[in-house]
This record gives C-alpha cells, sequence and structure tokens, in this order.
C-alpha cells in the first residue's frame, strides 16, 4: 500500500509510539498532582511546550494545549469574541477548514460582523481585496496557512500587516493545522497572535494539539472545570498524547532536511503527470514560492474525482478527493470553485499530500497507475 | 403479579386448518426477536405472552417488528380471584393519564363470577372515583383500558401497532435486487412482509463506486434483516459488464441491457438459494428503464416471476414507507450506487424487443455472465 493522504492523517513515527506506551504504562501521573512522580510528567509537558514555542517564534508560556486544530480554531475565535465590548467584524478566507468557517458563522450570533477574503485563480488570498475589506472595526483575522486543499500558502504576513495598518488591536489568527513544521511560521516577525496546530499531522497521535496565544490576546475560556492552562482550557493534561506531540516535534524537527525533500518527491510526481494531456494542477505550481511542499492537488479532465480515487485505491494508492472531510460529505469543494474551476473540473479533482514515510520510488509507482487509470478511464467516459 | 408483554397476531387468524403451523413459525421468531432482551415466551389462548425481558422497551420494540404481529401491549399479569385487587391495579395504571377513558372487558374463563359487562362496569367505577382528572367516554375515549380474564387477569393501557404480515418462512424464498437507492429496500421489506424470506443481489462497480457505497448497501440489507432474520447478499462485481456494453451497444439502450444483464444474473443466484422469484423496487415510468415497454424488455429474460410491489406507488409514498421503516436515512447518504457515469443522455423510453436482443448479440454473454457469477463475494448477515 502507498499511502498518499498524509493531510488527512499521518502515520506516527515509532519515537512516538514508543513514547505513548511508556508515558501510559509508566509516566501515568496526573499532571497536577503534587508527588514527584507528577512533577516529572509536568516538566516533560513543559519541554513541550518549548520545543513548540521555538518552532512558531513564541515564547513557552503562550503555548496551551488543546485536543487538536478544531479545538484550538474554536478556542480562538469565540474566545476572542466573547472578549470584545462592541460591535465589530471578523474576517476570514472563504478556503478557511470548516473549524473555522462554521465557528466564525457563530460570532455573527453575538452581534458581529462576517467578511470573507476572497482567493485568486492560484488559490492564494487575494490581497488587494483582504486591504478593502479589512478596516478600523476589524477586531478579528483568520487566514490558514496553507490550504489543506491545494497546498497554496497563504500571505499571512502581508494580511496582518494590512490588517494591523488599519487597527492597530486587530487579533491575527493562523490556522497552522497544515503548515506547522512543514511550512516557516515566527509568530512574532510575521504578526500572528494566535496559532493553531495538531499533532496528528506531524506523525504524532490523534486527539492532541496546541493553541499558541501571544501574550496581548485576552481570550474568554471555552471549557471550564479544573483550571488547568490559566484557567483557559480546564480538563486533566492529555499527558501521553502531549509527550508524544513532543516525540513528534523532536523528530519533525531532527528530520527537517527531509521535510524539504518532500518538496522534490511532489516535483517529480508532477514531472512524471505534467506530459500527460488532461491532467492539470490546481493552486500554485510545484517549485513555486506559495506552494507547500507536501500538499498537491490534481484534475483528470473528464473522469471524477471519486472514481479516480476508487481506481487508485484498487491499485493499493490512497488519495483523497478535494480532502478528506469534504469528500465525505461529498460536496463539491468550494475552495477549487473559489478558484475559478468549473463543477466537473472540480468533481475531477483528487488530492495527493506527502508525509515523512514516503519514498521516491512510491511517487513513481503512483504516477505510473494514474497515468494507467486515467487512459482506462477516460475510455468510458459518459458520451 | 408481573409485567409482560400481550402480542395480538393479525392474518394467522384467518387460516384453516394450517394455522397451528403459522402459529408455530410466529412464536419461534418473536422468540429469536426477543432472545437477547432475555425473554420468555408462549402461546395461549389466541394471544403469544413475553415476560422475564430485562428491558421491556426494548422488548416492545422488538416484538413489534416481527412479521405476522398485529398489535404488543405492556400489561399487568396478576391474580384474578381478587377482583378488588385488579380494580385496584386498574386504578394505579389509570393514575397517570388525563381526558376520557373506557374499559373493555373479556372474559375467556367463562366460571369466572362476574360477567364482561360487570367487569367493566365494577371496574370502570373503582377508575372513575379513585383517580381524579379521567372521565368516561364509552363512544371516543383517549384511553382503552383492557382486562381480560383468561388463566390470570391482564390488564392494558394502549398498543403499538405491529407490522402485521405473515410469519416469516411460510411463504417461501425470493431474491431482491438491492441497490442503494430508497426503492429497493421497501420493496423488500414488502415482499418479506408476506412471509418470504429474501436473499440479495447488488452489483458492485468499482471504482465507479466505492467501498464505502457497498457498505451502505449491506448496512440497508441490515436493516432489513432485522424484520427478516438471516439473509445471503451476493455482491457481483460488474464493471465489466458495464463497460462491454457502453462498448459495445447503441447509447440509447445501455441502461435496459445493463438491467437485463442484473435480472439474469440474479436469476442464477436465485436458483442457487432456493429462491422462486425475483424482487425489484421498479415503479411504473419512475425512470427510462421504468416504462412500460422497458419492463417487458426486462421481464423476458427471466424464467421466474418478478415481483414488484412498488410499482403503482409514487415516490413519495416510496419515502414515506423508507421512514417507516428505517431505512430511508441510510438510503439518502450520499455514495454513488449505479454509476452515473455510464447513464447515457437519452435513454430510449419505448424499446423494442427485437432491437434490444439484436444489440445485444454483440456481446460474448455467457463468458460476461460466468466471469460476474465466478467473482461475486457472498456475504452472510443476521
Amino acid at each position: 500500500m502507498i499511502y498518499l493522504d498524509n493531510s488527512a492523517t499521518t502515520r506516527p513515527f515509532d519515537s512516538v509510539i514508543e513514547v505513548t506506551v511508556r508515558s501510559m504504562s509508566e509516566a501515568y501521573f496526573n499532571a497536577s498532582a503534587a508527588y514527584k512522580p507528577a512533577l516529572d510528567v509536568e516538566k516533560e509537558m513543559r519541554a513541550c511546550r518549548k520545543a513548540i514555542a521555538m518552532e512558531v517564534g513564541a515564547a513557552e508560556d503562550e503555548v496551551l494545549f488543546t485536543s487538536g486544530g478544531t479545538e484550538g480554531d474554536n478556542l480562538a475565535i469565540l474566545g476572542v469574541a466573547q472578549t470584545l465590548r462592541e460591535k465589530a467584524n471578523f474576517v476570514c478566507s472563504e478556503i478557511e477548514h470548516p473549524a473555522v468557517l462554521e465557528t466564525i458563522r457563530r460570532v455573527e450570533k453575538l452581534g458581529h460582523e462576517v467578511r470573507v477574503m476572497p482567493i485568486g485563480p492560484d488559490g492564494v488570498v487575494d490581497l488587494a481585496a483582504c486591504a478593502e475589506l479589512i478596516d478600523e472595526k476589524t477586531a478579528f483575522v483568520s487566514c490558514m496557512q496553507v490550504s489543506n486543499e491545494t497546498g497554496a500558502i497563504q500571505p499571512v504576513e502581508e494580511i496582518a500587516r494590512i490588517a494591523r495598518a488599519k487597527n492597530a488591536d486587530v487579533i491575527v489568527h493562523v490556522d497552522g493545522v497544515q503548515g506547522f513544521m512543514r511550512v516557516p511560521m515566527h509568530m512574532g516577525k510575521m504578526g500572528v497572535d494566535l496559532y493553531a496546530l495538531s499533532a496528528h499531522k506531524i506523525h504524532g497521535p490523534k486527539g492532541v494539539g496546541a493553541l499558541v496565544v501571544k501574550k496581548r490576546v485576552r481570550l474568554a475560556a471555552q471549557m471550564t472545570g479544573g483550571g488547568q492552562e490559566k484557567n483557559l482550557r480546564s480538563g486533566t493534561y492529555n499527558s501521553a498524547g502531549i509527550l508524544a506531540l513532543h516525540a513528534a516535534v523532536k523528530e519533525m524537527a531532527a528530520r527537517r532536511a527531509e521535510v524539504a525533500a518532500l518538496g522534490a518527491m511532489k516535483a517529480h510526481l508532477w514531472q512524471r503527470l505534467c506530459g500527460v494531456a488532461g491532467v492539470r494542477v490546481n493552486g500554485p505550481m510545484p517549485g513555486d514560492a506559495a506552494s507547500a511542499p507536501h500538499i498537491l492537488s490534481l484534475s483528470f479532465d473528464g473522469v471524477r474525482g471519486e472514481v479516480m480515487r476508487n481506481a487508485l485505491e484498487g491499485a493499493g494508492i490512497l488519495v483523497s478527493t478535494g480532502s478528506a472531510c469534504a469528500s465525505h460529505k461529498q460536496k463539491v469543494s468550494t475552495s477549487l470553485r473559489a478558484m475559478g474551476l468549473t463543477q466537473e473540473q472540480a468533481d475531477g479533482t483528487i488530492r495527493v499530500s506527502l508525509g515523512l514515510h514516503n519514498r521516491m520510488e512510491e511517487m513513481d509507482a503512483a504516477a505510473d497507475q494514474m497515468i494507467r487509470m486515467f487512459a482506462l478511464l477516460s475510455k468510458y467516459k459518459r458520451r | 403479579m408481573r409485567e409482560i408483554l400481550l402480542v395480538r397476531y393479525g392474518e394467522v387468524f384467518l387460516k384453516g386448518q394450517n394455522r397451528p403451523f403459522f402459529l408455530r413459525k410466529l412464536v419461534d421468531h418473536v422468540k429469536d426477536a426477543t432472545r437477547e432482551v432475555g425473554g420468555k415466551v408462549w402461546l395461549s389462548d389466541g394471544r403469544i405472552y413475553v415476560s422475564d425481558f430485562n428491558d421491556i422497551d426494548e422488548a416492545m420494540r422488538r416484538v413489534s417488528r416481527v412479521f405476522g404481529v398485529h398489535s404488543v401491549s405492556r400489561a399487568i399479569e396478576m391474580d384474578k380471584g381478587d377482583f378488588e385487587a385488579i380494580c385496584r391495579q386498574a386504578a394505579e395504571l389509570m393514575r397517570p393519564l388525563k381526558g376520557t377513558f373506557k374499559v373493555l372487558a373479556r372474559r375467556s374463563d367463562k366460571h369466572y363470577p362476574l360477567d364482561s359487562p360487570a367487569i367493566m362496569r365494577q371496574a370502570g367505577g373503582h377508575v372513575l372515583h379513585n383517580v381524579p382528572g379521567l372521565e368516561v367516554d364509552v363512544n371516543n375515549p383517549d384511553h382503552v383500558l383492557m382486562i381480560e380474564i383468561r388463566d390470570h387477569a391482564y390488564l392494558s393501557v394502549g398498543r403499538i401497532e405491529g407490522v402485521n404480515g405473515m410469519p416469516m418462512g411460510t411463504n417461501g424464498k425470493a431474491c431482491l435486487l438491492l441497490s442503494g437507492g430508497i426503492d429497493s429496500p421497501v420493496a423488500g421489506f414488502m415482499i418479506a412482509k408476506r412471509g418470504v424470506e429474501l436473499c440479495c443481489v447488488h452489483y458492485h462497480s468499482f471504482p465507479y463506486t466505492s467501498e464505502r457505497a457497498k457498505e451502505k448497501v449491506l448496512d440497508l440489507a441490515r436493516i432489513l434483516s432485522e424484520y427478516c432474520g438471516k439473509m445471503r447478499v451476493y455482491v457481483v462485481p460488474f464493471t465489466e459488464i458495464q463497460m462491454e456494453i457502453h462498448e459495445k451497444c447503441p447509447d440509447n439502450l445501455t441502461t435496459l441491457i445493463m438491467r437485463r444483464y442484473m435480472m439474469r444474473i440474479a436469476e442464477i443466484f436465485a436458483r442457487k438459494d432456493g429462491a422462486q422469484a425475483l424482487i425489484t423496487g421498479e415503479s411504473i415510468g419512475q425512470v427510462a428503464s421504468q416504462t412500460m415497454e422497458a419492463l417487458g424488455c426486462t421481464d423476458e429474460v427471466v424464467g421466474m416471476p418478478i415481483f414488484r410491489p412498488l410499482i403503482g406507488m409514487d415516490k413519495s409514498e416510496i419515502i414515506e414507507r423508507a421512514e417507516k421503516i428505517g431505512t430511508m436515512e441510510t438510503s439518502s447518504l450520499p455514495y454513488e450506487d449505479c454509476c452515473t457515469v455510464f447513464t447515457p443522455k437519452h435513454p430510449a423510453t419505448h424499446p423494442r424487443k427485437d432491437i434490444v436482443r439484436k444489440a445485444e448479440e454483440k456481446l460474448d454473454s455467457e463468458a460476461l455472465i460466468a466471469a460476474a457469477v465466478e467473482g461475486t463475494e457472498v456475504i452472510e448477515l443476521g
């Protein structure tokens, strides 16, 4: 089996599995307890905060553990909205993950206005339009770091600059689920106030992640209870998950060169396919500065993405159509439609996403099968 | 005194000399249905009784889904000797209720000191005097308190309707062509309800349909098997046949020819499984392959009866049924079933048999069918 759906989730590193087992069998203590073994767990958790902080240009005490990306986005958006005294507007891009889009719709009910930034045909937020949308009443801007559907790196730094020029107090939130440790992030330098990340996209376990919260941000807790995480996120620490997240961060950092090399694999795959008539890349071309190293969105003219996906599965290659969340509902990707693709083109899309367990040979094998299946399936088009 | 279920059966009553056979089957199915909730089941005096269950609501739900069951009531079983105690219990049963009521009584123990009108009068009077908020209305009451005097006294208020029909396995077996859509599960249910055992054939068009689409069909079959027990599902690989048809036959006839192949293969599995008829979810005029001429074209390739219980139903009626049976939600899941990639833009609505036969000649029918049968996956459910 060749697994090319790493944006849905990744296979955990062996180091992650080892740490999980150890922390469940030996270091199972409640990190908030008073005795030494619990304190040791707390220290290991602190090391995890530090490692994440280093990766995103923040301070150790700005890292807040969550259950993953969705919770981070919810806490960021609702947490800010509930502290605002005056009616304001919230801005996000039209291609945000549902964790942001659905949540930001909820702030409308609190009386705030929601504005949506359009994207261009390259899958990147249109900065000119963004400058027009954002004004002095904009309290919150949210933009994903990397599009989960096309791998387009979004200009979050520019967006933050535009927003801050209009309103110095604006809060900038970035959903970093698809970007964390695959595309650089420095919250301080880039002007990002809130950054949500998830462990299972970087070969860690599911059910754990973090929201990095710069000190200037005031948040209202969405979960109350024992007062963990400075009262912002109550609930017994998922120490096994957090320690495993740390192991994943460490290994990703140690293998940074391999992460960068994913871009070469992606480019190779495209190299093999670009000569085939009817195959297209959606979003930035591999090698482009705005193209994340691990996600490639491909369209096969006249063949529905779902059929291509099934056929590839039959050949032992796992990919997704659009994004995994969207393919479950089987609705046409709004991101792809936003980029100006026709319904039929959007229907004909699959997403290939790479992780550190992939090898160059797999790109060749995948390309061979894609070419073969495309030829076969094109033969039986609806007349 | 204990709580039991009182199960009434419907059409089985109409049977003559072979009524015991039908009843035995019905009791067996009620036993099967309640096995997991630990029910004890027996037949006595024209009723089926269920006792000793650990979850009364679940037991009731399960029994009400057994074909042949007309209705189910929760009842109090108590000693019939002390009529005053019966009256007190009747008042307890009625206490939570508001509105109007009447008492119905039935006495199969003809030696009982009170006759039915007396039971009704006395128990009704007791309830009326002791339960505030209730009034008597013998013509159109909100609640009916039933008192039956048999070997014991049985008191019940209200009932839930059963599915009716005939006990499963009393009317042979038929083979259902099951897709992932709304219609075919309803068609299967309607025939099964008449006591007909089912087996199913499903056509899988990988890669045009996914593993999830197949799972959806199996989920539908599982819902059906809640009513009709064990069944076998034959999952037939169909892509090869569709591609051949697509390549070699005229566009406007592809769907019809595909239907003919589905029928032929279904008949093979029907005979294998001991079924004597096919069932489809076709409704006249719903789509091009369901016009009268098209149905005639598919009929001619099969040597056994084809039951089409939805033939005269509107889509809205079918949906209503599907919701009642509990298949609607699963049927509405979005996974593709019969690959739209192969549907022609302009299918023939008035096909002629001779033209269809001629168009089919280009296909190596025998080999195609043999390969599909060979590749079929058999899944046992229930």
